[in-house]
């Protein structure tokens, strides 16, 4: 299975202590940045968004503003294996717990869209947006649905990956992981600007396996999306890995822009 | 151009086969039969709520997963695998047809297995820890079902859920209809599935937005939805014989609210125009709107401002909430069916507890069955997040 070749326009990741994709290119961690900020939100949104949300929209925004797209039009995909999952067992907790009334606020945002509806809204986005899943397969996923709204469309496509950590009461049931977010601009291949170009396939063995991230992020559902954006800001050129080994083995096929 | 708007037209792809279950039944035949008579599948809760709400509850029973994937049993997996029972023969066509690694599983749904993450939540809340058999992998994440899918339908091609609360039965469609077009499957199954929720039911009614009769869109004295549990599969192919086919399908965001549409549905509006631009056709070639018509005041008012700015032909809007409820989720998949049911069998069900109408609602609602040739059918769903999504069906 070979997906369409695209053009990568722009990038952006953050995790702890790396608040953004040149920290992270630096190799220099800022150790007050243990939270993301969400700052590409609007105050009122700000509040509303969770932690995931607020990871969303900060490597968004700094993808955007690499790839120079227009965030007001550009279509947004979001994956995320577990989504609101910790929202969702406040609630519990909210009903079984405390004896309480749901909060309607957080009711609102527990949906798995909540991150790419407040993102639309900060950036006055009135075109399509999507929000999708697939475990350890979603950063293929999400390129997949990128790279099929590329080729039909001859648009640039912003998507973007994230998981929080699973929620604590449930961590005897998944493994633990530390919040890793990234993002990428995907464009037409062979006439803008770009980082490089890739191909999503199945059957090639991996070449490139970035080695910087700590266990934690390895753990996490995202890192696929995540190395293919450490590769893309190193230059590299290679096969990298969509998923850890727990996946269905995609594989984007890198090829670094010359510099 | 904006984005999204293909600089070539995608042309219109076979809808092979479809299944569908809901508070109505779990057969084609039953849907077509109730839907035929005006009989609403809404009812009292088959759980105990601290609060009064008619709910559109599943009553099928749900067949059991092989040994293999009873790690992943969920009622949203069960419910899934009623509906590839319903799908077996064009799917055994497409497997035929078609490589496996070349047919596509993308779904949708909301609750994904939340059901049972509550079962089990609720456990660990009274006695300290979680049931036995209770797996957050295998049974929470939106993820897990497509991996049952998968397994009981021998697909093997690029599979994902789409999770944008209820629109997502409908979104399906439309990545299976890009990547068709752009060669990388040659089929897909889509659609979507969501389950009665303790969690959803309480949220709802912490927006007040629950009505505590069965739903009445459109009515003047509307005060919400009514919760239902179901889902629906499509296979779409690139070839193949189908009485109805997708022609197109408008994507939007409203940019608005996180939850509330925004009130003179702008967004709903662009969702219609993108479909029949995209679709290469005229609002005069659409000939019944099935709407997302929730019950709510604001949806149903800005749904019917949007559906008035796009159509000056008075057709017929009916939204069959009233009779399966808001499947959430699943609702954009099942009512993707009910269009393409209106188009095989030429009528159209009853709008439910529709009259007296809002006069602020200045569409043609029929409160009768309505009986004609029905060649182009529009399919509405709107979501929080200000996500909007329009299916348009046509006869092949």
């Amino acid at each position: 299975m070979r997906f369409p070749r695209v053009a990568i326009l722009g990038v952006g990741m953050w995790q702890p202590t790396f608040p953004s994709s040149q920290h992270w290119l630096a190799g220099t961690p800022d150790e007050t940045a243990l939270k993301p900020l969400g700052l590409a939100l609007d105050r009122v949104n700000r509040r509303r968004a969770g932690q995931l949300g607020r990871a969303l929209a900060d490597v968004t925004a700094e993808a955007i503003a690499m790839a120079k797209v227009d965030g007001s039009t550009v279509a947004t995909i979001v994956g995320s294996a577990i989504g609101e999952a910790a929202t969702m067992i406040g609630l519990l907790d909210q009903m079984w717990r405390h004896q309480q009334p749901m909060s309607p606020a957080d009711f609102t945002v527990s949906v798995h869209n909540a991150a790419s509806g407040l993102i639309s809204i900060a950036n006055k986005n009135r075109g399509m947006t999507t929000s999708i899943a697939a475990d350890e397969n979603t950063p293929a996923a999400a390129l997949m649905e990128a790279i099929g709204l590329v080729v039909t469309t001859d648009q640039p496509v912003l998507l973007a990956c994230a998981d929080e950590p699973a929620p604590e009461n449930l961590a005897g049931q998944a493994p633990p992981w530390a919040m890793l977010a990234s993002a990428m601009v995907l464009g037409p291949a062979g006439r803008t600007p770009q980082l490089g170009e890739l191909v999503v396939a199945h059957g090639p063995t991996a070449t490139l396996r970035p080695e910087r991230f700590a266990p934690l992020a390895v753990a996490n559902p995202q890192i696929g999306l995540a190395w293919l954006v450490d590769a893309v800001l190193r230059g590299h050129s290679g096969i990298v890995p969509l998923d850890a080994g727990t996946g269905r083995g995609f594989v984007a096929e890198l090829t670094a822009a010359p510099r | 151009m904006s984005a999204g708007d293909p600089t070539t037209r995608l042309g219109p792809l076979p809808i092979t086969g479809y299944s569908v279950l809901s508070a109505l039944g779990g057969t084609r035949q039953q849907h077509l039969d109730a839907l035929a008579a005006g009989r609403t599948g809404l009812g009292p809760a088959p759980f105990e709520l601290p609060f009064a709400t008619s709910v559109g509850a599943v009553r099928e029973p749900l067949p059991d997963l092989p040994p293999a994937l009873a790690a992943w049993t969920t009622r949203l997996s069960r419910m899934l695998a009623h509906l590839i029972a319903g799908l077996d023969e064009p799917l055994r066509r497409a497997r035929a047809r078609w490589r496996p690694e070349r047919i596509g599983v993308l779904l949708g749904t909301s609750t994904a297995g939340a059901e049972s993450t509550e079962r089990a939540y609720r456990e660990f809340v009274r006695v300290g820890s979680f049931p036995n058999g209770y797996d957050f992998l295998k049974q929470h994440t939106f993820g897990a079902p497509l991996h049952v899918v998968a397994a009981l339908t021998g697909a093997r091609g690029p599979a994902w859920m789409v999770s944008t609360a209820c629109t997502s039965g409908a979104k399906p469609l439309a990545s299976a209809w890009r990547l068709i077009h752009a060669g990388v499957i040659d089929a897909a199954i889509v659609g979507g599935a969501d389950t009665l929720c303790t969690m959803t039911l309480h949220g709802f009614q912490s927006l007040q937005a629950l009505d505590q009769q069965p739903c009445r869109p459109f009515h003047k004295d509307r005060l919400g939805i009514s919760i239902g549990e179901g889902g629906a599969l499509l296979l779409l192919e690139r070839t193949g014989d189908g009485r109805v086919r997708l022609e197109s399908v408008g994507e939007t965001s409203d940019a608005y609210h996180i939850s509330a549409p925004h009130p003179e549905g702008h967004g709903a509006e662009a969702a219609m125009r993108q479909a029949l631009q995209f679709a290469g056709i005229g609002p005069g070639e659409i000939d019944h709107v099935n709407a997302h018509g929730t019950g709510t005041k604001l949806n149903d008012t800005a749904e019917a401002k949007a559906i008035g700015r796009v159509f000056a032909h008075p057709l017929p809007v009916v939204s069959t909430k009233c009779y399966t409820g808001h499947t959430l989720a699943a609702a954009g998949a099942i009512e993707a069916v009910f269009a393409a049911m209106a188009i095989e069998e030429g009528f159209l069900p009853p709008a439910l507890c529709s009259e007296p109408r809002d006069p602020d609602v200045l569409l043609h609602v029929p409160t009768s069955r309505t009986t004609g040739t029905f060649r182009r059918v529009l399919s509405n769903s709107f979501a929080f997040g200000g996500n909007n999504v329009s299916v348009l069906l046509g006869a092949s």
